[in-house]
């Protein structure tokens, strides 16, 4: 059989232009103008400074409030009042929860910020958790090397706060229904005074846990060092119950 | 855009649907206005030849919603509806879903095909469709996708033909929908609880299916469907009774269905409705963050994301496989029903935000952290389709924050291809990269 010659594949394109893809996929776009704006970045990073100044000025603000001297007693007025003050402030900053999370760091990283005091923080950031929008808040702090107090004071109901990383005294006081999750540990007085909600601490939690609780629930994935005075509630142990239970004298559990 | 009144048409089917066969909440917005996303979405589903998938808790009306709609835009009486659904169980067989010989020729040595109602019609309703056993999931592949359904030698081509799928949470009579056929359902939608006080009404109401009934008309299609004509004759002839059903709904029911030169004029018309800047700026956004790996050159779903990539904080890093080509061409699909709809002169982002997730929710495969992260979330949504919603939010704000230096960057992009000597607009989402890939790829 006679085979002919292969036939020069023929193309539709002009003549030098073969394997230009022809298909403009941007067409549409061809007639819209370019503004002269700031690159996106740019003016990203610009608000979320703006933003972080306005929370870091509401923090100085409250310790120029609260914490005088520099010393600041965890006290149930001093709390309370603290609280008070750091919801005027956080009221009126427009934030994220992200914002949260980089107050959080820069609280440790940042020479603009001049003290970290547990306490004040832990009320500030725990009033900036329960007045953003956002229903759920992860705060990634397994890298701060200060475990800050009070996080989560009053979380309120249908908010849930996940942590990564540990947590210090007073995690989750006066709880107001929230959801609290500890992906470490959390120190003394966890959930004292909360009224209702839950608390899921993955790791191991301190002494006087759920001390005055009146509601809620305190889940522990570790050992519970010691329990408070609870007055209603219930506290579990790697998902067994131990309050209500036989054992119910203060950190006499073991 | 044509005032026809076909979109008041619409409107009112949706409106006699919802109070009179499937009470519901309203569970989006859209523009201010209020609607139901089951009805909603099958409307369009019907109207624009789409492919919906109904998920949901047994008994909450999936099957029902989609009988109503097929029942009303094309103009069948339910019981001929009911007559070609197709129920998914483990015995199911492809003679029972698509054709099986004729017996009486076959005895006489002649092969022919006696086609069920469900490949003849144009309404197609698979019940519980993941009750059907992966291997025989195949068999309606090339029906659903492209309307050809064949047995023997012989086929039939269904020029007009829309499907409504249902399919009940995980349980053990169930299989997983395989992942070609999961793909190829344009929308998933939920029918859900309508509220204690609308299921009470439910329940103490008569049932309603009766008025969508009608013995003579349902009897003389059964007659047509099972003759020995042509399939195009049988369609013209099916007409003619969907129009006189259509009539009768209209006299005594008040509400007015579509003839078929009606949804063939709706078509063109939803056809005709292009997208604007940021409706198309925003889809590509969205299909880059899907389809995107930096490593690998794109999603595949046997490839796992590199530690450290610069690329994390995108949907690519929380997703395991790659968009189909089908996903935008369901998009816009559903954005052209919804425009026409509303009746608006162009495809907006508003149309493209709302649609989206219900085109995402079922195509996506999310990565385990992210559902374990997620799954316990408060939300009013199954999680596949509150997960879809939450990454179009995610999106819409990085497309609130970039939108004009994005466009900057197509329109550089589009003077390039036309020839222009320009440098491509650098920037961190993949869709900067995107567009200098088709750059480069133009340049090669």
């Amino acid at each position: 059989m006679e085979s002919s010659p292969p036939r020069k594949k023929s193309s539709i394109l002009p003549p030098g232009k073969e394997n230009w893809i022809t298909k403009n996929p941007f067409e549409e776009f061809g007639t819209f103008a370019a503004s002269a704006s700031d690159l996106p970045l740019d003016q990203i990073v610009q608000s979320t400074g703006a933003v972080m100044d306005r929370i870091r000025r509401g923090y100085e603000k409250l310790l120029e409030e609260e914490a005088k001297e520099l010393v600041w007693m965890v006290q149930y007025n001093t709390i309370i009042k603290a609280y008070e003050v750091a919801e005027k402030y956080v009221k009126e900053i427009d934030y994220t929860a992200e914002d949260i999370e980089d107050f959080c760091f820069a609280l440790e990283n940042t020479q603009r910020i001049p003290y970290l005091i547990p306490g004040p923080a832990g009320v500030y950031i725990s009033a900036l958790c329960n007045y953003t929008k956002e229903e759920e808040i992860v705060l990634k702090l397994s890298e701060l090397k200060t475990e800050i107090n009070l996080i989560g004071f009053r979380l309120p109901k249908a908010k849930r706060l996940m942590i990564e990383g540990d947590t210090g005294d007073f995690t989750g006081i006066g709880l107001e229904g929230g959801e609290l999750v500890i992906e470490g540990n959390a120190k003394n007085w966890t959930g004292a005074g909360m009224r209702g909600g839950k608390i899921l601490v993955k790791k191991n939690i301190g002494l006087h846990t759920g001390e005055w609780m009146m509601g809620g629930e305190i889940y522990v994935g570790g050992k519970v060092r010691g329990l408070g005075n609870i007055v209603e509630g219930k506290v579990f142990e790697r998902e067994k119950l131990v309050y209500p239970g036989k054992v119910r004298y203060p950190n006499l559990y073991y | 855009m044509r005032k026809n009144g076909y979109q008041k048409q619409a409107r009112g089917i949706y409106q006699f649907i919802s109070e009179h066969l499937y009470f519901n909440r309203p569970d989006m917005e859209i523009k201010g206005e209020q609607f139901n996303s089951a009805i909603l979405l099958s409307l369009l589903t019907g109207l624009k030849k789409g492919k919906e998938l109904i998920i949901g808790e047994p008994g909450l009306g999936k099957t029902t919603s989609a009988e109503y709609v097929c029942s009303i835009i094309y103009q069948f009486p339910l019981g001929v509806i009911w007559g070609s659904e197709v129920s998914g169980h483990p015995e199911q067989t492809e003679e029972k879903i698509i054709g099986r010989p004729d017996l009486g020729k076959l005895n006489r040595g002649e092969e022919d095909v006696v086609w069920t109602n469900f490949s003849q019609i144009p309404a197609k309703i698979v019940d519980e469709i993941n009750r059907l056993p992966e291997t025989k999931q195949s068999m309606i592949l090339d029906g659903v996708d492209r309307g050809n359904w064949e047995y023997l030698n012989e086929m039939i081509i269904n020029d007009e033909y829309c499907l409504f799928a249902t399919a009940n949470y995980q349980d053990g009579g169930t299989n997983t929908i395989i992942a070609p056929l999961v793909d190829r359902f344009d929308v998933m939608v939920e029918s859900r609880y309508p509220g204690a006080n609308l299921s009470f009404l439910i329940g103490k109401d008569k049932r309603k299916d009766h008025i969508l009934r009608h013995p003579k008309y349902e009897k003389d299609l059964y007659l047509i469907l099972k003759s020995k004509i042509a399939y195009e004759k049988k369609i013209s002839k099916m007409e003619e009774v969907c129009n006189a059903y259509g009539e009768y709904l209209d006299e005594v029911l008040g509400v007015k269905p579509y003839r078929r030169q009606d949804r063939d004029q709706i078509r063109t018309e939803m056809e005709s409705l292009e997208w604007d800047l940021d409706a198309s700026a925003f889809t590509r956004m969205i299909l880059a963050e899907l389809s995107f790996c930096e490593r690998y050159g794109q999603k595949r779903v046997v490839e796992n994301c590199e530690e450290g990539c610069h690329y994390t904080g995108y949907l690519c890093h929380q997703i395991k496989n790659c968009a189909s080509n089908r996903l935008p061409s369901s998009i816009k699909q559903y954005a052209q029903g919804l425009a026409w709809l509303l009746e608006d002169s162009e495809i907006d982002i508003e149309h493209i935000k709302t649609v989206v997730p219900y085109a995402l929710a079922h195509r996506i495969q999310w990565k385990e952290e992210i559902l374990s992260q997620k799954e316990r979330s408060k939300r009013d949504d199954p999680l596949p389709i509150f997960l879809a919603k939450e990454a179009v939010k995610t999106v819409s704000q990085r497309y609130r924050e970039q939108s004009e230096h994005l466009k900057d960057a197509l329109a550089v992009g589009s003077r390039i291809f036309q020839g222009g000597d320009l440098t491509p607009l650098e920037g961190d989402h993949p869709l900067y990269l995107e567009v200098k890939k088709d750059i480069d790829a133009r340049k090669n």
